[in-house]
């Protein structure tokens, strides 16, 4: 069965090269140079490439396709583990409002910050951008767990209602901060409320893997931890499971996760919603197995999702949140109509 | 082998528990009996450490709960408690694996298959392995879920303790005497198993010790002969009854009504 997991893995890994690679070529500008003259240098690293050539390569898409990678396996990691601890497939960030805390604190940053940023170093805006993000995404997360759990079991009704909540305090709140802003910083917001790939640079791709580096090497092998805790929380503890330490290594660590990746790409919303009800479709909820694979497979989603916005109306862009959305609407349907199986 | 003493249990001012004492020794086979409400299962998750670990001064080989380690404790006591989550969406197989949590990192090794294999077909659940379980029926999940709790103290660890909450809820005659039984065959080899049970008979059957329970307190904490007396069991449970000798057994037999 542990083999099976890792020629699933290698699948996924393979899947993700190629897609990563074919993304790469796909896009409005046209190379100079046929694609495998670059592939070749690409894995020789002679420099044959015209310059104009490298730039869309290396300087555009790149980084704007290693985002995509972090950005997806970061979100659906999140949704993963938040779904463990929250008992149910509905729990995503965006749904359960911590995506709209970080955006509202990113958003209170920009406006606020536009005072000061012509004396700070760039690398710092964005350290204060996913801080500040971060710091929204644990308020709220932390006021949705206490209101919505008690003695270790969640109301989901309530869970969800309190994300409405969350969502509307703050969407209002940003609403606030777009009216009172200036022009430039009004793009950003609106940026931040649809979703993009297109601010991804180095600076905030060496942040962002710094933070999924720490978060995974701690995330990723919850997978026992998650599919204890469906026996309920005192039989998981009976397995010589720490509980309490669990969760708070998770929820800490997806506020980290989801604030890093709003400040740098705003909402791109719902991929912790579809990427673990696709593997739950394969691999029931066995936690040892969506775990990884939702890293992996949380990555092809977004680089698709991307490709095709940058694509699909060249040389403008759909924003990338509003194509995962119109995936992730019917799969948050659908999940209701099983809860609607259920009611008999 | 576990002890605890004065144990003061209650929710708000109603009093659950109410200076109780209990002392287990190891190999016996011990049922908690009692009518509902009696507190039984709150002096089994009390001694099964459930309740906040610094208010729970329960002596387990010697040591304080709190002193041990989580992963340790797990190899020497398990488990089984009187609700089980109806709903895990996983196979069958995969919920008794988590029997084997204390012992492996991330990947199960043969010796965790070997105790998976052993203990599904003793619980007669190897058939289901494959299956979803929530598609089982109430007696088939009770017994995936003793398989587990079996499963957590196979290892080669001397006097174990198993703690059962009404381990036979949902099971037919022939599976209740089998589970009593493989209980049984679990404590004559030095190990210890504390559970509660309704039927008074399979506890008079089994049993090594009975401790009967009523309003908090234990009444009388002894052999099933000293304690399956006419008068003490009409007192208790307040309904009539006659106690004969099973014609068969030779244990007491009680006859309600």
């Amino acid at each position: 069965m542990q083999k099976k997991l890792a020629l699933y893995i290698l699948v996924l890994l393979i899947a993700l090269i190629i897609i990563a690679i074919s993304a790469l070529f796909i896009g409005v500008y046209n190379f100079n140079e046929p694609v495998i003259v670059h592939l070749k240098s690409l894995f020789s690293f002679e420099e044959i490439v015209k310059s104009s050539d490298t730039y869309v390569l290396y300087d555009l898409r790149l980084p704007r396709i290693v985002l995509a990678i972090l950005v997806g396996s970061g979100l659906s990691v999140t949704g993963t583990c938040l779904q463990g601890i929250f008992k149910n497939p509905l729990a995503s960030p965006d749904l359960i409002g911590i995506t709209s805390g970080s955006i509202l604190f990113a958003a209170i940053t920009i406006v606020i910050g536009a005072y000061i940023r012509p004396f700070i170093p760039e690398v710092l805006h964005y350290f204060m951008l996913s801080i500040m993000a971060f710091i929204g995404a644990i308020i709220t997360i932390t006021f949705v767990y206490r209101i919505s759990t008690k003695n270790g079991n969640t109301n989901i009704s309530i869970l969800l209602l309190s994300g409405v909540a969350i969502t509307a305090l703050c969407g209002a709140g940003t609403g606030l901060l777009t009216y009172l802003s200036t022009e430039e910083e009004l793009r950003n917001l609106t940026f931040w409320t649809l979703g993009s790939l297109a601010g991804a640079n180095w600076y905030n791709i060496s942040i962002l893997s710094v933070v999924i580096v720490i978060s995974f090497i701690f995330l990723i092998p919850k997978g026992k931890t998650l599919n204890a805790l469906m026996l309920g929380e005192k039989n998981a503890a009976h397995l010589g499971i720490d509980i309490e330490k669990s969760k708070k290594q998770i929820i800490i660590l997806s506020a980290l996760l989801v604030g890093t990746i709003v400040s740098f790409s705003g909402t791109i919303g719902f991929v912790g919603l579809i990427i673990p009800y696709i593997l739950r479709l394969v691999f029931k909820s066995n936690y040892n197995f969506i775990l990884p694979l939702s890293a992996l497979l949380g990555a092809i989603l977004v680089i698709v999702a991307d490709t095709i916005s940058r694509t699909a109306v060249a040389p403008s862009e759909i924003p990338i949140g509003i194509l995962t959305a119109f995936m992730g609407a019917p799969v948050f349907i659908s999940i209701l109509l099983r809860y609607k199986k259920n009611l008999g | 082998m576990i002890v605890a003493k004065n144990i003061n249990y209650g929710h708000k001012s109603h009093k659950i528990l109410d200076q109780v004492d209990f002392a287990g020794e190891e190999g016996k086979l011990i049922a908690i009996l009692g009518p509902n409400g009696a507190g039984k299962t709150s002096l089994l998750n009390y001694l099964a450490n459930e309740v906040e670990m610094k208010k729970n001064f329960t002596f387990f080989k010697d040591k304080l709960y709190k002193d041990w380690k989580s992963k340790d404790l797990a190899q020497h006591k398990s488990k089984f408690s009187q609700h089980q989550q109806s709903d895990i969406p996983l196979t069958v197989k995969d919920i008794v694996l988590m029997g084997r949590y204390p012992y492996f990192n991330q990947i199960p090794e043969e010796t965790d298959w070997d105790a998976i294999d052993f203990w599904m077909k003793k619980l007669e659940v190897n058939h289901l392995r494959e299956r979803e379980y929530v598609h089982l029926s109430g007696g088939e999940k009770q017994r995936v879920h003793l398989a587990r709790v079996f499963v957590q103290l196979e290892n080669t660890i001397d006097k174990k303790l198993v703690f059962l909450d009404e381990p036979l809820n949902n099971l037919d005659i022939a599976h209740q005497f089998k589970i009593l039984q493989t209980v049984k065959e679990f404590t004559t080899k030095g190990n210890t198993a504390i559970t509660i049970l309704h039927d008074l008979n399979l506890a008079a059957q089994f049993s090594d010790e009975v401790v009967l329970m009523s309003n908090g307190k234990i009444v009388l904490h002894d052999q099933p002969t000293e304690v399956f007396k006419e008068e003490i069991i009409k007192e208790v449970y307040q309904f009539p009854c006659k106690i004969v000798d099973n014609p068969i057994t030779k244990h007491p037999y009680i006859i309600f009504g």
